[in-house]
């Protein structure tokens, strides 16, 4: 019978551990009945080929029509840690695109992945929690990721996983912390995060304090923060990474809406930082930092220190930003109102 | 796979219908499914036929040979052929060499015709490497550059991108807190004014109350400043201040004077009802002795001036209404008793004081 290969050595740019692609419409079709043979080979072959493919975004939305996405969640539990690395690879690729993000959420491969969570082989945990980041930016994923319970089950690995994995459950974290921040609180998020923060790694203290961030938008989560948290954020203030200030900055800001958290701050020493920050003139924390000084000049003390401060809100005044001038504007009008 | 196909000749296979099959029954629908009912059939139309041509062989068409004479078969033609069912064969067999191989085939070498002729291509003859080069290498790098530079602008596309997602939610993030701010703000200038509603609100009430209480008790205090003197006035009228002498004087000794003196009065009645019955008793007793003597006019006399006497005491006796029945009766008793006493008068008083006492004692 006449095969497709006319001689018997190979051409010299072929990759052997890849599938053969076929021509044009037909390439992800035949990949997709290769993945469901029961030879191992020809699955590994089959998902090294797809790896390629799927960073074209057409491909992706064909892929996607194709249903691949239900032979991927069932390679998901397979007992081959490079079949398992693969998927996940392939799955991390076509979250990337907008319109794979769609076919995940509709097909429920969060839940697939949930379980590849505990998995022996780092790089396949690493790809899993990539897809999830990438899955969380969408407030629909992010929806999606809340509803499939990962959120415990994320905490408790903030405790255990390696730094690079650490900082993409953080962004996770972050993102759908967003949108409801009851789950984590209840599983004490807090705690851990606040472990995190003293952390030697510069972007974990800063996701960290993302995170902590996006915890006290909520009403619930500025109750938590106030009574433990407020006087770490108040010592990264001085961190030497802008990043790391920024974010606890904004933290901070949200922690000193409740009274007992501007309390708390006021007593951690939090307005000789902030002055500084806000001082600075390309600082990225400035509006968080005037933002929270305005928070803490309506208590009475943080007004009658901030009184002999008020020619740094003037400079900001001259701000190129819009919003900084009205941030200014406010907190100097906040500081000098007599009840 | 198949079973091996069993091979059969179509010349003898049964299935194929043999002669004319314009006057071919049909073959009935499902009638002998059994195929021990097929055979029988077979059997018995074989078995017919055999009979028809036994018959047919029977009955002979030639008229019978003549005495001593025999039918024989003879053949007319000009060859006499030997008639017999066995056809003498004879078995030959051939049989070839096994194959060889085919040898190679020699070596073509067509005869050599024509002229020989050569050519040679100088360097610098056909094209120039360097100059045709050129487009090719442009190309090349061009397009390897514009990939690049595609590459780079996406990935700046995607930094300015991700800045402004960051700026964005910095600005989300700050308009956040301002909204929550305001809204604590809100909360506690709310309550703060609430709570000094309520103190306003209490210490107005507190002052209608004190002046309430004021006015209500300067009013008390004169309606009641001349209460004191009324009520001392109402009550020293009605009796609760007394001298306690005078009380004493008032509740014991009047009483007692004035039972003494009902007493005395009473003996005094008594007395004078005793005087009286005496009086009576004796006028009776005169009248008695006296009417068995005629004149007694002088009894009538002293019984006329007790009369009137006796009357007053008995009017003033009748008003002692209670006691006067018993009294009397007593009085009849003791005078019973007493009728053997002295009849002086003031021995009799002194009595009618004792029997008043023993009567007063009695009752």
């Amino acid at each position: 019978m006449a095969h497709a290969r006319i001689s018997a050595n190979l051409p010299p740019n072929i990759d052997p551990t890849k599938a053969p692609i076929a021509f044009g419409r037909r390439a992800l079709p035949k990949l997709n009945e290769e993945l469901q043979s029961p030879e191992l080979l020809t699955q590994q072959r089959a998902l090294m080929a797809l790896c390629d493919l799927v960073h074209d975004p057409e491909k992706v939305y064909q892929a996607v029509e194709l249903g691949f996405l239900d032979n991927l969640k069932t390679l998901l539990r397979h007992h081959d840690s490079t079949i398992r690395q693969k998927t996940t690879e392939v799955l991390y690729i076509m979250a990337m695109h907008s319109v794979g993000r769609q076919g995940l959420i509709q097909n429920g491969v969060i839940s697939a992945l949930a379980e590849l969570l505990d998995d022996p082989v780092d790089i396949c945990r690493k790809n899993t929690h990539q897809t999830f980041e990438m899955m969380a930016k969408l407030p629909e994923g992010a929806v999606d990721i809340l509803h499939a319970g990962l959120i415990p089950s994320l905490v408790l690995k903030l405790k255990t996983e390696p730094d690079e994995i650490q900082e993409l459950i953080l962004d996770t974290l972050s993102n759908c912390l967003r949108v409801e921040a009851s789950e984590a609180l209840a599983n004490g998020a807090v705690t851990v995060l606040k472990e995190k923060l003293t952390h030697p790694s510069v972007a974990i203290r800063s996701k960290a304090a993302w995170v902590l961030l996006e915890i006290g938008t909520h009403p619930e989560g500025k109750n938590a923060i106030c009574e433990e948290v407020t006087p770490v954020l108040v010592s990264l203030l001085e961190d030497a990474d802008p990043e790391v200030q920024a974010s606890a900055t904004g933290a901070l800001m949200f922690a000193t809406v409740k009274p007992q958290g501007r309390f708390s701050a006021l007593g951690a020493g939090a307005i000789p930082p902030l002055l500084k920050l806000v001082a600075e003139e390309t600082s990225k924390a400035r509006l968080s930092a005037i933002k929270t000084l305005t928070m803490l000049a309506e208590v009475p003390e943080g007004r009658k220190t901030l009184l002999g401060h008020t020619d740094t809100f003037q400079q900001c005044l001259n701000d190129p930003s819009e919003a900084v001038k009205r941030a200014a504007q406010i907190a100097i009008r906040v500081i000098q109102w007599k009840p | 796979e198949k079973e091996p196909v069993r091979y059969a000749n179509l010349m003898y296979d049964r299935r194929v219908v043999r002669g004319n099959t314009y006057a071919l029954q049909v073959i009935p629908a499902c009638t002998h499914d059994n195929p021990l009912e097929i055979q029988r059939q077979r059997e018995t139309r074989r078995r017919a036929l055999a009979r028809k041509r036994t018959k047919e062989q029977e009955q002979s068409r030639t008229p019978e040979p003549v005495e001593g004479r025999e039918h024989v078969h003879v053949q007319t033609e000009l060859y006499l052929e030997e008639i017999s069912d066995w056809i003498i064969g004879v078995d030959t067999e051939c049989q070839t060499d096994a194959f060889l191989d085919r040898p190679p085939t020699p070596l073509f070498i067509p005869a050599k015709t024509g002229k020989d002729v050569a050519t040679q291509i100088e360097e610098g003859e056909l094209f120039d490497f360097d100059i045709e080069v050129k487009p090719i290498l442009e190309v090349l790098v061009g397009k390897t550059v514009e990939q690049a530079l595609l590459e780079v602008m996406e990935e700046e596309e995607l930094a300015r991108l991700w800045a402004h997602q960051c700026a964005y939610a910095e600005l989300r993030n700050a308009e956040l807190a301002e909204v929550q701010r305001l809204e604590e703000q809100d909360r506690r200038y709310r309550e703060e004014k609430e709570r000094r509603k309520r103190q306003h609100k209490e210490l107005l009430q507190k002052q209608k109350e004190t002046t309430e209480k004021i006015a209500a008790r300067a009013f008390a205090k004169r309606y009641l400043a001349d209460l004191i003197p009324s009520v001392f006035n109402n009550l020293h009228e009605s009796g609760f201040f007394y001298d306690p002498i005078e009380r004493d004087i008032e509740t014991e000794f009047l009483p007692w004077l004035m039972t003494e003196v009902e007493e005395t009065l009473e003996r005094k009645v008594l007395g004078r009802t005793m005087l009286d019955s005496l009086i009576r008793t004796v006028v009776e007793k005169r009248l008695d002795a006296f009417s068995s003597q005629p004149p007694f006019d002088q009894t009538e006399a002293p019984a006329e001036e007790p009369k009137p006497t006796d009357a007053e005491p008995q009017v003033a006796i009748e008003t002692d209404a209670d006691d006067q029945p018993v009294t009397v009766e007593k009085e009849t008793d003791k005078l019973v008793a007493e009728a053997q006493r002295p009849r002086r008068i003031s021995f009799m008083l002194h009595d009618s004081d004792q029997a008043e006492t023993e009567d007063l004692e009695t009752e």
